[in-house]
């Protein structure tokens, strides 16, 4: 009876395999005879080719940005001036492309002493309204330091390239020239970090050590508002309240200085998106011209970054 | 305004005040020195609607007064002659924008500063007889204000050009050849990239000023010894001999609000749309100041006007001018990047 019963398990078992098998062999074939039924009477096609996308292109973004410098001044010019100056920005814009960036973005750039150069680094400010802004980027090499502010609209600039796109916790990075080298030195060789084209911006949140002081200014002075230095390392709690004293509480509550820019923003914003879009799907021979420019930068970011000499000014300091 | 003083004065129970019982005895009348004004609004005794119908048929009457004189050849045009070497034409008044960068084609960033021509129209002509008996003279103003401030007598000269009246007026000499008939527009195609002016305007007023800030003076040194005299203007001349300070002696003073000429400024574009003339460096003058350009009188630079529109840009004539001048030098924005070799 036992013996029976065995054989009768190793018969279902062997079954239950034989089943197994043949259903595999089933979805074999049967997989097989799909393909070649799409395919016509048994051609061979290939499969399709994988999508690769590359990362490290940085994509347009989609993220509503308008550049700082387009907000004009809070001053008693007549409004014509910016909308003339804005024009002028919108068409540089079509030739060269200036991306989105905040301060505390690596930068590739241009620069001097040949005929073009590149420069690596982080941008600590980004300065001046209309078409004379500015922007500094500083970087360490060969432990000294180096800033050059270079002009955003300056037709000398050949590419301006985001490597790393963040924001940082400070509007103005300048407290970096006390801060230990470590802080403020980039590759030159660095790869482009990949950043999505949507999406909010990555806040680092990195806070600093500083060298010891004297430092070029009294960071901790509270008109500063610097978040983004440790200051509980090279400050004692007794003089981080003794920098209270200029402390000015009432100045946010100063109404005449309030600046509201959100609606003047969003009028600029469809200007400059308008702009944009009007240089490149207008009609005729300048639209031609504007794609071989466009082939143009397309080309020069996947070569070299190639910079003419320009105008400098470098802040050399010893550490 | 009358109103208000003249209750102010029943309360105080005085009698009836007028400008000469002010003026003898200003003390007997009240107590208080008090201006009388004689002066009144032009809305002053109007019912809110008549104001508003005033603003409006004057806004009217200016539009249809500068739509007018956009075509002053075709109306009995006073005789043109042809550019002569030496000849003077009529300069323009510009209001200042602001200040912006310029890129040359080599590369090189020059400030300028951007001059906008807001309703420039010829005035007057003044013959050589009626001006100063050595050169004809053109009368120009710019900027159109309300005609509700000025008083009839300034009001006649434009009434005459038939155009609004004008915030700033003032006078180009001009030679006899280039002569305009009053009423006509200026533009700032005008000017031509390349060329250059001289401008004028009222300098900011700085206010009363020590001799280091007003005329450069060097000062003294902050330290060593040095006791109540830092920055004093020192001797202000010999003692014995001449025994007086010369006559224009530099000294503290009121420094600034005059009128100075920049000399020889070179345009570097001309936006004819919004009529901006970018012009090379800084000009005097606050933010909206209102200036005076003209051609250049420096000998060196006048060789630059070659050919200009004589004797101004007529719009009827240059039909087909871009919308923007640039000069040859320039970078224009819509140019690929400077790559230098």
């Amino acid at each position: 009876m036992a013996a029976c019963t065995k054989g009768v398990g190793k018969c279902i078992f062997s079954l239950r395999l034989l089943r197994s098998l043949q259903l595999q062999h089933e979805r074999f074939l049967s997989t097989s005879m799909c393909r070649l039924a799409a395919g016509n009477d048994g051609k061979f096609i290939p499969p399709s080719k994988p999508v690769i996308i590359d990362k490290t292109q940085t994509a347009a973004s989609l993220r509503k940005f308008l550049s700082p410098e387009f907000i004009p001044p809070r001053q008693r010019a007549n409004p014509l001036k910016f909308t003339i100056e804005r024009k002028d920005m919108i068409r540089r814009r079509n030739v060269l492309n200036i991306p989105e960036f905040y301060v505390a973005v690596t930068m590739a750039d241009p620069n001097a002493s040949g005929k073009t150069n590149r420069f690596v680094g982080i941008c600590i400010q980004r300065g001046g309204k209309g078409l004379g802004a500015t922007f500094i980027l500083r970087n360490i090499i060969e432990n000294q330091g180096i800033e050059i502010c270079y002009e955003l609209y300056n037709p000398r600039i050949q590419n301006i390239e985001v490597l790393k796109l963040e924001k940082r916790l400070d509007e103005s990075l300048m407290y970096l020239r006390d801060a230990l080298s470590e802080y403020s030195t980039v590759d030159p060789e660095m790869k482009p970090v990949p950043i999505s084209p949507t999406g909010e911006v990555p806040v680092n949140k990195m806070r600093v050590r500083m060298r010891p002081k004297p430092w070029s200014k009294r960071w901790e002075r509270p008109k500063f508002n610097i978040k983004g230095i440790r200051f509980e390392l090279c400050l004692t709690p007794e003089k981080m309240e003794h920098a209270q004293k200029w402390a000015e509480p009432w100045r946010e509550y100063d109404m005449l200085k309030e600046y509201d820019t959100s609606k003047l923003e969003e009028d600029i914003f469809r200007e400059v998106q308008q702009g944009m879009s009007n240089y490149t799907s207008a009609s005729g021979n300048w639209c031609n011209v504007q794609r071989s420019q466009a082939l143009l930068f397309v080309s020069s970011i996947s070569l070299l970054y190639i910079m003419s000499s320009f105008n400098v000014i470098a802040l050399r300091y010893l550490h | 305004m009358a109103t208000w003083s003249c209750r102010f004065l029943l309360l105080r129970g005085t009698g009836v005040i007028s400008l000469r019982a002010a003026a003898e005895s200003p003390v007997q009348s009240l107590g208080c020195v008090r201006t009388v004004k004689t002066t009144t609004w032009f809305e002053e005794h109007l019912t809110e609607d008549n104001q508003r119908y005033m603003r409006k048929s004057i806004a009217q009457e200016f539009r249809k007064q500068t739509a007018e004189k956009l075509n002053p050849l075709k109306d009995e045009p006073w005789p043109r002659n042809e550019w002569t070497e030496g000849s003077r034409r009529v300069g323009l008044v510009a209001v200042k924008l602001g200040m912006a960068p310029v890129w040359t084609k080599t590369g090189e960033r020059f400030p300028v500063t951007m001059l906008q021509v807001q309703d420039c129209h010829v005035l007057k002509h003044l013959s050589k007889e009626e001006y100063d008996g050595d050169t004809a003279a053109l009368i120009v103003g710019g900027k159109n204000v309300s005609p509700f401030q000025r008083s009839e007598k300034q009001l006649e000269m434009f009434r005459n050009a038939g155009v609004p009246p004008k915030q700033k007026v003032t006078v180009f000499k001009v030679t006899d050849n280039a002569l305009i008939k009053p009423g006509t527009p200026i533009y700032a195609a005008h000017f031509r990239p390349g060329q250059y002016v001289d401008v004028t305007a009222k300098s900011i007023g700085k206010g009363f000023q020590g001799v280091m800030k007003r005329w450069g003076f060097k000062g003294q040194p902050a330290t060593h010894g040095q006791t109540k005299t830092h920055r004093r203007p020192g001797a202000s001349g010999p003692g014995g001999d001449p025994a007086k300070v010369f006559k224009g002696k530099k000294m503290p003073g009121r420094m600034g609000n005059t009128y100075i000429t920049a000399f020889g400024l070179k345009i570097w574009r001309v936006n004819t749309t919004y009529n901006v003339l970018y012009v090379h460096g800084s000009v005097p003058g606050h933010r909206n100041c209102l200036l005076k350009v003209r051609d250049t009188v420096m000998p060196t630079r006048s060789s630059t006007l070659l050919n200009p529109p004589f004797p101004t840009y007529f719009t009827e004539e240059e039909v087909d001018l871009d919308e923007d001048l640039y000069d040859d030098d320039l970078f224009v924005h819509t140019e690929p990047s400077i790559t230098l070799t």
